[in-house]
């Protein structure tokens, strides 16, 4: 097969954005642990990610514009680039809403206002969103990943169920005004962590169809 | 093939395509060169052909204008209409059908005259009065965005330009007989990035008065230069549809093979 350099370089495109995907999903789920148990040491295992994860992605970027300035990529081959550039973006800002998530236990002193049962439902989901939407992206599946970025409804819903029950709660006490909105704040990045899963699968179709198509 | 085709026409609703290919099939001798071949060219479009070599397209882009005629043992079968005009019917004037249908090939190929007269050739020998002739040479080396260069060397022999220079001047020769159709059979294989940038940026503005259909080996000249693209392989149209599509996203597995550097 002709130019078997680069296509070993687009694989190896392939593999890295698999795992640096990997690695974020990883990050997220830890600082969930880290909030819903208020563990302060695994969150700062999380925050350490940061420095690990931007060198990743600027290696990635590296690899893009080397491929886009060097090699004159055309049709499935030049969606693959255009897609790893995106969900790279997508991944590194999931990391920056994980790295959210993991401050919130140094903040908050004394326990939570009440147990973390729906908001970890809702990220259990967003986390299985995440490992889906890299895996369909491994593998090229669109069905998994319209499957996948369907279930960004279950996400929203119980955002919207939590977020209503924090303020009715808020407005009967105002002495937890203070932890609640540490809660509403993590919430509202599960729920944007979904959000950029969807973006994933949307760039999934993309590689695949080349539809553009919405998800979200 | 044919649906492929059919397909692109319909989506550009193209009721009058400028050129219209049917079941063009071709043989050197016992060997057949071009095999049932259906294409629509839009008026006013540029249709770039690639292909690797020996697949076919600079046989099928001199059915154009009947160049292969010149060819001893070729057999021509299919109809190629240009506007509507069957150029393979009985009664065609093939030197009336190569003024309308203007080439230029690989190899810029100036006479050995002056700057002036090779543009003047044309007109002259299709009797166009001597009064006439200057303003053609001038509107015609304008068009080819060589004038600038020109104007002031008109006496000059042709073959002292440039090879750029030279190419632009085939094209204004090719422009000065009023054709409504242009070939170019990898007209910039031979020149250097700046002359084939020049050429290309002409292919551009020339498309506003004529239809254009380029072969190249160059697929980022296919992709930068052309509305439509054909690929051609082993004396078959693959594929025919929007350039946008084709470098995006082709159907064919061959075309994709092909322009990612996949093939062979």
């Amino acid at each position: 097969m002709a130019r078997e350099r680069y296509i070993k370089q687009l694989d190896l495109l392939k593999e890295s954005v698999v795992s640096f995907g990997m690695m974020v999903e990883l990050a997220f789920k830890d600082s969930m642990v880290a909030v819903i148990d208020l563990d302060v040491k695994l969150a700062e295992r999380t925050l350490a990610f940061e420095a690990e994860v931007d060198k990743l992605e600027e290696g990635i970027e590296v690899s893009i514009f080397d491929l886009l300035a060097l090699q004159q990529p055309m049709a499935s081959d030049l969606r693959l680039i255009v897609s790893t550039l995106k969900i790279s973006s997508d991944l590194k800002r999931i990391v920056g809403l994980s790295i959210n998530i993991a401050k919130i236990p140094g903040r908050i002193e004394g326990g939570h206002i009440k147990p973390l049962i729906d908001t970890k439902k809702m990220a259990d989901i967003a986390a299985d969103m995440l490992e889906n939407s890299i895996k369909a992206f491994e593998t090229q599946d669109v069905e998994l990943a319209r499957a996948t970025a369907a279930r960004d409804e279950e996400v929203d819903k119980i955002f919207y169920a939590v977020w209503v029950e924090l303020i009715e709660m808020m407005a009967k006490d105002t002495s937890i005004i203070s932890k609640a909105t540490y809660l509403l704040f993590l919430v509202r990045y599960i729920e944007r962590i979904a959000d950029h899963c969807c973006n994933i699968c949307e760039s999934v179709v993309y590689l695949t169809t080349a539809e553009r198509i919405k998800l979200n | 093939m044919t649906e492929t085709v059919l397909n692109v026409a319909q989506s550009q609703k193209i009721a009058q395509p400028h050129i219209e290919v049917e079941h063009l099939n071709l043989w050197y001798g016992e060997k057949q060169a071009l095999m049932n071949i259906s294409m629509q060219i839009p008026k006013n479009s540029v249709t770039a052909l690639i292909g690797p070599s020996g697949c076919g397209k600079s046989t099928f882009i001199r059915c154009l204008n009947r160049m292969n005629d010149l060819i001893e043992n070729c057999r021509v079968e299919g109809k190629v209409s240009i506007e509507g005009k069957n150029i393979y019917g009985t009664g065609v004037d093939v030197v009336d059908l190569r003024k309308q249908v203007g080439m230029v090939f690989q190899k810029p190929n100036p006479f050995p005259m002056s700057i002036h007269d090779n543009i003047a050739y044309g007109p002259r020998i299709h009797g166009v009065s001597k009064k006439d002739i200057d303003g053609i040479v001038e509107a015609s080396l304008r068009s080819a965005a060589l004038w600038g260069e020109t104007s002031d060397r008109l006496k000059s022999p042709a073959l002292s330009l440039s090879g750029g220079q030279q190419q632009r001047l085939c094209i204004a020769r090719t422009l000065a007989v009023k054709p409504s159709i242009i070939l170019l059979d990898e007209p910039c294989s031979a020149l250097d990035p700046i002359s084939t940038s020049k050429i290309e940026e002409l292919i551009m503005d020339l498309k506003k008065d004529y239809t254009i259909v380029i072969v190249t080996h160059n697929m980022q000249q296919a992709a930068r230069v052309s509305d439509y693209t054909g690929f051609f392989l082993m004396g078959e149209l693959i594929e025919f549809g929007q350039t946008r599509q084709i470098f995006h996203n082709p159907r064919e597995r061959s075309t994709e093979d092909y322009i990612t550097g996949r093939f062979g």
